[in-house]
């Protein structure tokens, strides 16, 4: 696991909203080289990192973990040193009260999430909107315009905390946890024993409209794909949605969207294999990345594997560490999957 | 004294369980307890320091406590199920990041905005519905961790931001304490003899209401009662300036009355004119709100003139409480024009 929490403390390290996933390619880089017989970024700010067979003919094994996460954006800069913002992906106001962030603007710049004191609420407790919400820097308006500007993007202010033993508390768990299974799983894939020459996608702009993974795809016109994305971990104390257990291992989700043949032919490869999944149900689309992938170029066969994940989009996502491991295993399994395809 | 509020606001003492806070305090100030005329723990945790001066009692107190969470329960999946130790805000709670007093750590689960119901949406949560979760997996997983009764807090850092800002769990009111503290030292380095019988009161349990305050004014029984505080303000965009309260920056908060007191009106202008003579920037509450152990302290025996001097303080109760330095060494200083004058003359 120590590896794991490695490569996890790296790529939470690096900044990445959407949009602005550039900023966190150092951290990516650093993971790869290496691994990877060759990285590339395109315009949209994906990642496509490379490594090859050496196998003439070799079929291609499309890896995807989006990199970007949730986050926010300046939207005005307020006298007093208040700033107003908007939401980069799906944020509930409910949490963001006194909630710790980052702008990122010429340099970083500590803000804090404003929250109205008790002499000024009567009634009942209403979630505020999003314009109701301030980010306090401390700062004067002269300060900020010298160091932000509008649009500048702002993330959760992030400590990495492992508790009890096997989870880890973090922000932007979606979807580094499964980016980390994914770079774990590369680094131990030895060459000769490849059935793919594998593309990884590490995506950009997955939480604004999914569109940084289908656009390499049709660079790569893969024979495959497996997309890793987060899934709601199952909750022990509220049976009302169906998913995945946490610390249970990665789960093969079964959709519509998804290629049935190329999953079942997975599902029995590793069964074969005496690997352990879960199986978690998505009747139609998968709010994945898969949803684009599958219909990229002329069809890619796309399987979906998720990590369960509690807390999703909040500064706080839990995930268990033998999930990413779980996930690793797996891919790792696949890419010597001569039987797959 | 920045240094010294940062180790006491980084000490855990929800109310009810001050004793980290308090050894905390005695650390600052092991070298001169010694030569403190009496040093009382009492039965309420207080810690009740007697330097002595001649002159009136005047006791100068600030809580140790803060606010924090009790586990009430243990849910089969292994998650907590908490009530409040004082006021939070529900919406200063999702997903916050919380340590109990053995050093479990762990986060107020969240309910993703992609399962939140069209009801669920737009309203706060209720904090009978929010857990902790500490990465257990099952009730026995998580009673080898914690119990039902066990204390956590706000896990949270301090910061200095932005232009003389100061943010950290808990300034409400280690602020006092840490001020308190210095007060101390420079009484016995710089050889101050107060114009006051002075005592200094840690306090315990102010957030829960139930002050232990109390019971230290009822011992002390004095004739003066400074309280040193954190005041919930909203100086913040989006409010209008007559529900701000008072500024973050505009110094020492010298109040006339709150919801809890009305400050005894010679004592106020006494310190009033020594900031105002010494040059410390003040300024007084605009609008009436909030409350503190200055209720309590007044209602001893032969009862106390008091007074509240405090810091301007925004998103207080929450892991980011925040105030600014200049007052922070405002309060101070005149907490020490108090000891150092004569007290005010009945006309």
């Amino acid at each position: 696991m120590e590896k794991i929490k490695s490569i996890l403390n790296s790529l939470v390290g690096g900044f990445s909203v959407s949009g602005h996933e550039i900023y966190g390619k150092e951290a990516i880089e650093g993971l790869a080289s290496g691994i990877f017989d060759e990285i590339k970024v395109d315009n949209l700010g994906t990642m496509l990192l490379i490594k090859r067979s050496g196998k003439v003919g070799a079929k291609k094994l499309l890896i995807d973990a989006h990199y970007d996460t949730v986050g926010m954006m300046i939207k005005q800069i307020k006298k007093n040193g208040f700033l107003s913002f908007t939401s980069v992906g799906g944020l509930d106001t409910g949490i963001l009260p006194s909630t710790e962030v980052v702008i990122h603007g010429k340099e970083d710049v500590y803000g804090i999430i404003t929250s109205t004191p008790p002499h000024l609420k009567s009634g009942a407790q209403k979630s505020p909107k999003m314009d109701e919400l301030y980010i306090d820097t401390g700062y004067s308006k002269e300060k900020l315009e010298e160091l932000l500007s509008v649009g500048d993007p702002i993330s959760y202010k992030n400590e990495i905390e492992y508790i009890n033993g096997d989870y880890v508390i973090s922000a932007g768990l979606d979807d580094k946890a499964c980016l980390c299974a994914v770079i774990d799983a590369v680094s131990r894939m030895d060459k000769e024993s490849l059935a793919f020459d594998i593309y990884v996608t590490a995506s950009a702009q997955e939480e604004t409209g999914k569109c940084g993974a289908a656009r390499v795809s049709f660079d790569i016109e893969p024979d495959l794909a497996v997309v890793t994305d987060v899934n709601f971990a199952r909750d022990e104390d509220d049976d009302s949605f169906e998913c995945i257990v946490p610390g249970g291992g990665a789960s093969i989700d079964v959709s519509a969207v998804t290629n049935r043949r190329a999953t079942k032919n997975i599902m029995k490869h590793l069964t074969k294999e005496g690997i352990d999944y879960q199986v978690v149900c998505e009747p139609s689309s998968t709010s994945t990345n898969a949803d684009f992938v599958s219909i990229s170029t002329s069809g890619v066969p796309t399987v979906l594997m998720s990590i369960p994940l509690k807390s999703m989009h909040t500064p706080s996502e839990i995930v268990n560490l033998r999930d990413i491991k779980s996930l690793s295993d797996i891919l790792l399994s696949i890419s010597y999957g001569g039987d797959i395809l | 004294m920045k240094e010294i509020l940062k180790r006491l606001s980084l000490a855990f003492g929800p109310s009810g369980c001050e004793d980290a806070v308090k050894e905390a305090i005695k650390k600052e100030i092991d070298a001169f307890l010694p030569k403190a005329k009496d040093v009382t723990e009492d039965q309420m945790g207080n810690l009740i320091i007697h330097i002595g001066g001649n002159g009136p009692k005047l006791m100068i107190s600030a809580h140790m406590d803060e606010v924090g969470f009790m586990v009430t329960g243990i849910t089969k999946g292994g998650a907590l199920k908490f009530g409040t130790v004082g006021g939070i805000d529900p919406l200063c709670l999702g997903a916050k990041r919380v340590v109990s007093e053995s050093g479990v750590k762990g986060a107020i689960k969240a309910k993703p905005i992609h399962l939140l119901s069209k009801e669920e949406r737009g309203q706060a949560p209720k904090i009978k519905n929010l857990l902790i979760d500490i990465g257990a997996n099952s009730k026995k997983e998580a009673e080898a961790l914690t119990f039902v009764g066990d204390y956590f807090t706000f896990d949270s850092d301090y910061i200095e931001y932005g232009e003389g800002l100061i943010k950290c769990k808990a300034l409400d009111d280690r602020l006092g304490c840490a001020i308190m503290c210095q007060l101390i030292k420079d009484i016995y380095e710089n050889n101050i003899v107060p114009c006051y019988d002075l005592y200094f009161a840690f306090t315990t349990r102010e957030e829960i209401g139930y002050s232990g305050a109390y019971g230290a004014s009822m011992r002390v029984r004095p004739e003066y009662a400074v309280i040193i505080e954190s005041k919930a303000v909203a100086d913040i965009e989006g409010v209008s300036e007559d529900k701000e309260v008072c500024r973050l920056g505009d110094g020492v908060i010298i109040s006339f009355a709150d919801r809890g007191t009305i400050y005894d009106r010679d004592f106020v202008r006494h310190i009033k004119s020594l900031a105002d003579k010494n040059e410390i920037k003040n300024q007084t509450n605009r609008y009436i709100s909030g409350g503190n152990d200055s209720m309590h302290i007044q209602k001893n025996a032969e009862g106390a003139k008091v007074s509240t001097l405090s810091c301007a303080s925004r998103y207080i109760h929450s892991q980011s409480d925040v105030i600014h330095v200049d007052d922070f060494y405002a309060t101070y200083k005149t907490v020490l024009e108090i000891i150092k004058s004569e007290a005010p003359v009945k006309e």
